[in-house]
């Protein structure tokens, strides 16, 4: 309950951090008030000015880093569930080098242009999915086919996209080198009220599925045989879990681009906050990646403004140190 | 009437026949298990009894119900299984653990329901485990940690249990211990028993009919006190076997030369 109870509060923080926090500087309490109006109690102070910084700049890129950070976070978490494995996270399957494929295709082909084209996410998008729909042919038929077979299917897709992304950069011009290279690292800064409302129906579905699959992910801890003979349908559950966190994966990296780290150590932070229970580890990981996701993100575009530090460096500048510090509060436990 | 039905089974891995056409029945409420060498395809039998191996050729049935027609849910409401090695998740407690016998009572996306409950605690208590309820199973000992495996499989609450080398690992008091408390199910509760064993003597003692296999083939199937005496259960092994009457029991004990 404490855990929750923190989680949900460093939720409501990170929020408000969101909003508040950037290069304007608005009184905190006059935000607000100002979210307060729009829900119809009391009235704004802020100029137009303002408003317009807080609702059309900082809302829909504090709303896009809680649905990637939820989405990330709670992905990771299934898929160290349903792989039985700590390493893995959202990428495992080939998503994020079918994104990058995608992505780099979509860059270059433009050539001398300056603008990463508006396509670049529908790319990304299909890449992703692409990914991994091969490797599931390849690894993921057969009645007895084991997770370490779709794990290497995973590791040989994710080499042969990353290959063809690498030379498709290498015959390409070093600014749309440099684009490429911008978009793989991540970053909230296009963040738009369209993005948002592109990529949240599928991470609702998808987040709703992941922590739904929390019963079954428990019951698969015993392994697949044995699971099977509780009365599990481990393939069922496997595609259906596979299918949900890589679609809302997909959806959140060609928004977003690459963001390493929230998915693999947000689940683990919130194990050993909460024991080893998907039932507990799926929900709680989706309040404190959200939550996690914008802190970052407010760091990130802070820090050096105006510019912006890449988001995947401060999730694991930052993420590093939290985990360590709690792996050294808690007896480690495997997943 | 027979509660285990297998009939002209045979299953193949790749190119290599694992058992072929075995034939066998257990009646409910009985006991029966299966004996024979490393490599005879004992385990094989009892995976493919359980639905977890596909036959190549024969059937199983349940009560007259077809394994291979049942789906996941249906077959973990027949038949329990106790494999040879389970695998222990970290973290979970015991009385999780046993609850997870219960999955397909209440399903995957439902609690477990008051009555689930109910039976989990009844397991529990039946197998003087309630103590250890909250306790993490990676901190029990080997013979608590298997009586926590059986009291999984004896809460799905199946007429079925299929155990594949129950007692491995475990002391001598701990093997007995689990074997009368299955004993027990089977002659109080009318629960149909398939196991494996290597222990011959413990296998005579406590199956009411025992069957040998060898190089995946039926050698032999009978009352087990005919079985421990054949002149094929010596052949099987290749080697020379003594049974002794010890009040009543058979002692099967290796004769070196």
């Amino acid at each position: 309950m404490l855990v929750v109870g923190a989680t949900l509060a460093a939720l409501v923080v990170a929020m408000v951090c969101g909003l508040v926090i950037g290069p304007t500087s608005i009184a905190t309490m006059r935000v607000i008030g100002d979210v307060f109006s729009h829900l119809g109690l009391g009235h704004s102070t802020l100029t137009p000015t303002q408003s317009e910084i807080i609702w059309q700049l900082r809302a829909p890129r504090m709303v896009l880093g809680l649905l990637a950070g939820a989405m990330l976070a709670v992905a990771g978490g299934t898929y160290q569930g349903v792989f039985r494995n700590p390493l893995a996270d959202p990428y495992l399957l080939g998503v994020a080098a079918g994104a990058g494929l995608g992505a780099t295709i979509a860059i270059v082909d433009v050539g001398g242009a300056v603008v990463t084209p508006s396509w670049t996410p529908i790319l990304a998008f299909v890449g992703a999915l692409l990914a991994v729909a091969v490797t599931w042919a390849i690894g993921g038929r057969g009645l007895r086919s084991s997770t370490a077979t779709l794990i290497l299917a995973g590791v040989a897709v994710a080499s042969l996209f990353t290959s063809a992304q690498t030379f498709l950069q290498q015959q390409s011009s070093t600014t749309s080198l440099a684009r490429v290279y911008i978009w793989l690292l991540g970053s909230l800064a296009s963040a738009s009220w369209s993005s948002v409302t592109l990529v949240l129906p599928y991470v609702v579905v998808c987040v709703v599925i992941c922590v739904a699959a929390g019963r079954a992910l428990d019951v698969m801890s015993v392994g697949e045989d044995e699971s099977r003979s509780l009365g599990l349908p481990v393939r069922r559950v496997r595609l259906i879990v596979i299918v949900a966190s890589s679609l809302g994966t997909a959806a959140i990296v060609s928004a977003v681009g690459l963001i390493g780290f929230v998915g693999i150590i947000v689940p683990h932070i919130v194990r050993l906050l909460v024991g080893t229970s998907y039932r507990r580890i799926l929900p709680i990981s989706v309040a404190f990646g959200a939550a996690f996701l914008v802190f970052a993100d407010t760091i990130a575009r802070t820090v050096l403004a105006p510019s912006e530090l890449p988001l995947g460096v401060v999730t694991a500048i930052v993420g590093a140190p939290v985990f360590v510090i709690i792996l050294s509060l808690r007896r480690p436990m495997a997943p | 009437m027979s509660s285990i039905e297998v009939l002209g089974l045979s299953v193949r891995a790749g190119s290599a026949t694992l058992i072929s056409d075995v034939s066998l029945s257990v009646d409910a409420g009985t006991w029966c298990t299966v004996i024979g060498p490393n490599g005879a395809g004992k385990t094989t039998l009892v995976e493919t009894v359980a639905g977890l191996r596909r036959s190549s050729h024969g059937t199983v049935t349940l009560s007259g119900e077809s394994v291979s027609a049942m789906n996941e849910r249906q077959r973990a409401l027949r038949v329990a299984v106790v494999p040879q090695h389970p695998t222990i998740p970290f973290g979970m407690s015991v009385h999780d653990y046993v609850s997870l016998g219960r999955t397909a009572y209440h399903g995957l996306l439902r609690a477990p329901s008051a009555a689930d409950r109910r039976c989990v605690g009844d397991v529990l208590e039946r197998l003087s485990l309630t103590e250890f309820a909250a306790r993490d199973v990676a901190t029990l000992s080997g013979g608590e940690r298997q009586r926590m495996v059986l009291a999984r499989a004896l809460a799905q609450a199946t007429t079925v249990m299929v155990l594949d080398e129950p007692i491995t690992g475990l002391d001598l008091r701990h093997q007995i211990a689990i074997l009368e408390l299955l004993q027990n199910e089977v002659r109080e509760c009318g629960l149909t028993v398939l196991a494996t064993l290597h222990d011959l003597t413990l296998a005579g003692q406590f199956a009411d009919r025992l069957v040998l296999l060898d190089q995946g083939r039926l050698v032999l199937d009978g009352p087990s006190g005919e079985v421990v005496r054949s002149r094929e259960l010596a052949e099987c092994y290749g080697m020379e076997l003594r049974v002794i009457d010890v009040d009543g029991a058979d002692v099967v004990i290796p004769v070196r030369h």
